[in-house]
């Protein structure tokens, strides 16, 4: 069964239909890559897939249950996790409140299999070699360090499935090799993820899969090896009134 | 003009710990509403007045100060439920438009249900707990809730609950991705301060022998703002400093050699100057720039 289903979705706000149609499923384990030139609808699908924006049409399935009309916390809470292009990290809190507060907003028996919860913060923060900060404000951070910690987060919280919108954005070169291990520990963790991310390589490098997405529409899908030299796929990018990405 | 009633005969310093001690659980409470959560909730003032009629309307009728004690907090709960809801129905700026309106409603309601609430005249010759009759005996009731509000409020800092309405209150869609229930924790927030609000006008009245509705008049209400804004939003060290300090400033007033019909715009007036100097110098903190996500 797979993991996640979206069947038939679509979209529209304010007059203008900004998904359509989309219909994929992802296999528990899969790394699946997002793409599509700026303002096809990545981003706003994801946000159909956390909850925030409602579908106009369209259903979709969290392993069994239908989530089509659940709430973000409660999708959250069924293990749906989100890394926000934008830093999901709050930056008036410090790294310790900015682990805990995502923590604490397990339910119960989740937050029980973790023990003791400031041995499971001090983890997450070990694991992106952050805790010398721990009191810091999180504003503090470099755009590679907030990326690592609300990864590491949002792990430690046990999710299952990873929706990571730009996960290099804002990320200095150094880091986004960092970045790109982290996923790749997700990956080995059999950990679902969906990724939407503008460098082929990166891409086609750590995912099994990929959709390409354009006007809302997903035209294209398959292993990276397979589209990559798709003319379609090249048209998207390279085309002549393509947006450079 | 709220307040410029004959002192009571007590000793000023008796009179200043119970004016202070009265007014700061709110204060915390408010300080964690909106300058924690930055919650747009204008009405804290609906609030205090239903709670203060509820309370001394029923032990007027009952002659029970435990009855009077509960159905102030009962009508607080139930207010506080009310704008609660509202929060969810609105964004942030109706918020603060509709909570202005539902005060100001309710205020209506008080001052022209005259065979109530005796309309402009307010409620004479409220009587203060019989254990707690002189200014000294009050001065410590007060103080005592006073001091239980406060380490209250110190711990519930430290709280989930606390770090769930901070992360709220920078980025809402951020907070729900972790599985965070707005509903939840801004009821609890509004709830809480219900409670203060309640326990306030328990006492408020009492001390003046007199509930009179121009204490709820919408200065009260600026008071409250400006004390939150002052004490460095959302910080309760600095709603405490703020409230112990703005409350000697507005007592000390007192002994400018002024009519109490100068004294009180005079008073308004500096209480504006320092709101709006106190939101120029936190005018980047006071609200977190808007996330995208
Ligand atoms: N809340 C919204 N209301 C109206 N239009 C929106 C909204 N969110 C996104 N859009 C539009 O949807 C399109 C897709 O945006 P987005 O999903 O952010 O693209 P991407 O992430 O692929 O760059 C854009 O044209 C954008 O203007
Ligand atoms: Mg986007």
């Amino acid at each position: 069964m797979p993991i996640l289903s979206v069947t038939h979705l679509s979209l529209t706000l304010n007059s203008q239909q900004i998904l359509k149609n989309v219909t994929f499923s992802v296999e528990q384990g899969e790394v699946i890559g997002l793409i599509g030139p700026n303002g096809s609808g990545k981003t706003t699908l994801f946000n159909v897939l956390s909850g925030f924006l409602k579908p106009t049409s369209g259903v979709m399935h969290f392993r069994d249950a239908d989530i089509t009309s659940v709430s973000p916390a409660q999708r959250a809470r069924l293990g749906i996790g989100r890394v926000f292009q934008n830093f999901g990290i709050f930056r008036e809190m410090t790294l310790e409140e900015n682990v805990l507060v995502a923590l604490e907003a397990l339910p119960k028996e989740q937050r029980m299999l973790l023990g003791s919860i400031k041995d499971a913060v001090k983890g997450t923060l070990d694991m992106v070699g952050l805790s010398h900060h721990a009191k810091k404000k999180a504003g503090s951070l470099s755009g590679g360090q907030m990326r690592l910690l609300e990864i590491a987060r949002t792990l430690k919280s046990g999710k299952e499935l990873f929706l990571l919108d730009e996960p290099t954005a804002g990320v200095s070169p150094k880091m986004t090799r960092q970045v790109a291990d982290l996923i790749g520990e997700l990956k080995k963790e059999g950990k679902t993820v969906l990724i939407i991310e503008h460098d082929l390589p990166f891409i086609s490098q750590i995912c099994d899969r990929v959709l390409v997405l354009d006007v809302g529409e997903v035209v294209l899908s398959g292993a990276p090896r397979e589209i990559k030299h798709d003319k379609k796929l090249q048209e998207i990018y390279f085309g002549a009134d393509a947006a450079p990405y | 003009m709220p307040r410029f009633y004959n002192l009571p005969e007590m000793p000023f310093f008796f009179h200043l710990i119970t004016v202070i001690a009265i007014a700061l659980p709110a204060q915390l409470g408010y300080t964690f509403v909106f300058g924690r959560g930055k919650i747009l909730h204008f009405g804290p003032i609906g609030v205090s007045t239903v709670a203060a009629y509820g309370t001394f309307l029923t032990l007027n009728a009952t002659g029970s100060f435990l009855l009077g004690l509960c159905a102030g907090v009962l009508m607080a709960l139930a207010f506080s439920l009310l704008f609660a809801w509202l929060s969810f129905r609105l964004d942030s700026d109706g918020l603060g438009i509709m909570s202005i309106a539902v005060y100001l409603a309710l205020f209506a309601v008080v001052l022209n249900w005259t065979s109530l609430t005796r309309g402009a005249l307010g409620l004479p010759r409220i009587p203060r707990v019989p254990f707690a009759d002189s200014a000294m005996s009050f001065a410590l009731l007060t103080t005592g809730a006073c001091v239980l509000w406060t380490l209250f409020f110190l711990w519930l800092d430290r709280t989930k609950l606390a770090r769930q309405v901070s992360a709220l209150a920078e980025g809402e869609w951020h907070a729900k991705a972790l599985g965070i229930s707005r509903a939840g924790a801004h009821i609890a927030a509004f709830v809480i301060l219900g409670l203060t609000l309640a326990s306030d006008n328990f006492f408020y009245a009492q001390y003046y022998h007199l509930l009179h509705p121009s204490d709820y008049y919408f200065p009260a209400f600026v008071s409250l703002l400006m004390i939150t804004v002052a004490g460095k939003p959302g910080s309760t060290p600095g709603a405490i400093i703020a409230t112990i300090l703005l409350s000697l400033l507005k007592e000390g007033l007192r002994f400018l050699p002024f009519p109490s019909a100068v004294l009180g715009p005079l008073r308004l007036m500096l209480f504006g100057i320092i709101l709006l100097a106190a939101v120029w110098i936190q005018r980047d903190t006071l609200f977190p720039k808007k996330r995208t996500i």
